[in-house]
């Protein structure tokens, strides 16, 4: 079953395969991001259902992403910063 | 760049956007300036001076226009100007430090979270906070400052290569990078950990 797979992507590296991995490789921030117009998206998921390791590549992305925007703290801004901003700018007018 | 341009606010008008559409903004760009700097007095004085020239320059700012990317242009041009300039030294890395400010409740002063055997969600979730934000802070600050803006913020491209005065090409090629060098550090910290990626 998942010889199949992996047979069409090993064929080498320098197979016609290689141009669409490659493309599809660029792609991968724009659509992690939600920058890729949805041609670009049509043609991704395409290759996404018959390449495996384009496949993992854009989950590890994904989660790369994903621990960032989920997993660093935000620090806390101290409660004197935005009154002492205000009274900055009250005493430069 | 509009007829508006000459319209003059009054000083009552000016405080109340003031109040309304910019300090909103206060807590991701206090955020963005820490991680810039990494140091929390270095942070107070960057924001304190992007409020400042913000006020100083609100007539150009367009009402309904993105507020957010404006003062975060701002800071981090001031950033660039005058602040890394002074600080001579690259910004600071100290992870005890960050890590101390992040658990300021619960630090133990010894070893930290190595020595834990309990591993209980939270302190793993902990873990994983700790090891992102050192993996973050020891690259360069202008890969450091994309992954922020993209993946913190939320900004987008074209709002980027606002920020930071470059082009949309500059922004995918710098975020590209600065995602592989984050991965390499992170995939290290994994199998350290006994993860395979
Ligand atoms: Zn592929």
């Amino acid at each position: 079953m998942e010889s199949k797979f992996t047979e069409v992507y090993q064929k080498g590296p320098d197979d016609s395969y290689d141009t669409d991995c490659s493309k599809v490789s660029e792609m991968l921030d724009l659509i992690i991001d939600g920058e890729a117009t949805s041609e670009e998206e049509k043609y991704f998921n395409t290759h996404l259902e018959e390449c495996v390791s384009c496949f993992e590549s854009h989950q590890k992305q994904k989660l790369l992403k994903g621990i960032i925007s989920g997993h660093l703290k935000r620090v806390i801004v101290p409660e004197s910063l935005a009154l002492s901003i205000r009274a900055k700018i009250q005493e430069t007018l | 760049m509009s007829e508006q341009t000459g319209k003059q606010l009054s000083k009552e008008e000016k405080d109340a956007r003031f109040e309304a559409e910019l300090l909103p903004v206060l807590d991701p760009l206090y955020n963005f300036a820490y991680r810039l700097t990494l140091d929390e007095d270095d942070a107070n004085d960057l924001v304190q001076e992007t409020y400042l020239k913000a006020y100083r320059f609100f007539d150009y700012f367009e009402q309904g226009t993105n507020a957010k990317a404006w003062l975060f242009r701002i800071l981090k041009n001031s950033f660039i100007n005058e602040f890394r300039k002074k600080s001579k030294q690259p910004a600071k890395v100290d992870y005890s430090e960050v890590e101390g400010y992040y658990n300021s409740e619960d630090v133990e002063g010894e070893g930290g979270v190595a020595s834990t055997t309990d591993m209980r969600t939270e302190s793993v979730q902990d873990l994983i906070g700790d090891e992102v934000a050192s993996a973050l802070n020891a690259l360069p600050v202008d890969f450091r400052t994309v992954i922020i803006l993209c993946d913190l913020e939320g900004f987008t491209y074209e709002e980027m290569a606002k920020i930071l005065d470059i082009p949309i090409g500059t922004v995918r090629s710098r975020l590209h990078r600065a995602r592989n060098s984050l991965k390499e550090k992170l995939e290290k910290y994994a199998k350290s950990m006994g993860y395979n990626s």
